[in-house]
């Protein structure tokens, strides 16, 4: 693994590419979309989207898993930060927001493929409109 | 351990065969890749702002793994059900670890779960799975117990959160319409 790693370190520094450094500028952004738990989106290991998937969402945003903004271009941002509040993890302010469909502002870091969300203001709160709980039940354990 | 990592291929063969006591164990996701790396262990916010509070903010930040090559790894797992590694690596703020774990790649990202840590290349080698522990002594129930085991279902922000607008978000109403429809 650390050898691959080396490896594409290496590609990459020959095809003329630098690494990102530790502090990049942010891009100013406004990112529309749903409220999401990242992991069990991501890894697809339940259906992880909309009002089925909602408690489980609270679960793991409680437990401290990474809450995100799924953006209608189907891009996952990774929430660091809402308003002043830089707690990102459990924060109660985000767990209110939860399954929302959401317009933030914000400044957006990219690093090593992950994009890095940082709320300045949530523009508007639409509240849970992916309502798909008739089709998949409660997630994931039905109950 | 070490004499075995050192012997390239054939130890990897060795370990995938049989696996040791602290090696990743495979979950079945995604481009699952089970790895062990050394890393320090960074505030993802300070890492990428510099508004690094002291010790990676106790508790409040989600935690980063930043490997030998400088790349930061995003880490969204520890050992149990729906919770994260940020409580798992906060001792370990600012310091070098060995993590073991998997990788797991889809819909573009790919992120880390945490399954073991040790500081250093010599420290004790320890389970992500404090947080049942944690919640249990917060909670003042036994760390073995049913209720800590389904933290999730017995956790008081979890319940007010659904008492207050049902399990869909959607409140009582939706709940009600639901459960008679599916009983
Ligand atoms: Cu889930």
């Amino acid at each position: 693994m650390r050898q691959v790693t080396r490896l594409l370190a290496a590609g990459l520094l020959l095809a003329g590419l630098s690494l990102p450094a530790a502090a990049a500028t942010p891009e100013r952004v406004q990112v529309t979309g749903e409220v999401i738990d990242t992991w069990c989106y991501i890894t697809d290991i339940m259906f992880g989207e909309g009002s089925t998937h909602h408690q489980c969402a609270l679960w793991c945003a409680v437990g401290g898993i990474p809450v995100g903004v799924l953006g209608d271009d189907g891009e996952v941002y990774m929430v660091l930060k809402v308003g002043d509040d830089t707690t990102n993890v459990a924060n109660p302010a985000i767990l209110e927001i939860q399954t929302h469909r959401v317009s933030v502002d914000g400044d957006l870091y990219e690093r090593d493929g992950i994009k890095y969300l940082l709320i300045d203001q949530v523009v508007n709160d639409e509240g849970i409109v992916n309502v798909n709980h008739d089709d998949f039940g409660i997630q994931p354990f039905g109950e | 351990m070490k004499r075995a990592l050192t012997l390239g291929a054939l130890a990897l063969a060795f370990f995938a065969s049989q696996p040791a006591a602290q090696a990743a164990q495979g979950w079945g996701l995604p481009e699952e890749e089970e790895v062990r790396f050394d890393a320090t262990v960074v505030d993802v916010l300070c890492e990428l702002t510099g508004d690094c509070p002291d010790n990676c903010g106790n508790g409040t930040r989600q935690l980063g793994l930043l490997d030998g090559e400088g790349v930061l790894h995003f880490v969204h797992k520890n050992f149990t059900p729906f919770t994260g590694a940020s409580w798992e690596l906060q001792d370990f703020c600012g310091k070098m670890v060995t993590a073991d774990g998997l990788f797991t790649t889809n819909k573009g990202y790919r992120i880390f779960v945490l399954q073991f840590v040790r500081e250093g290349a010599d420290g004790k080698w320890q389970r992500a799975n404090r947080f049942t522990g944690q919640w249990a002594e917060k909670n003042g129930v036994a760390a073995d117990s049913k209720e800590a085991k389904q933290w999730f279902r017995n956790d008081p922000e979890v319940q007010r959160l659904i008492d207050e607008d049902g399990v869909f978000g959607l409140g009582a109403d939706a709940d009600k319409a639901y459960f008679e429809a599916n009983q």
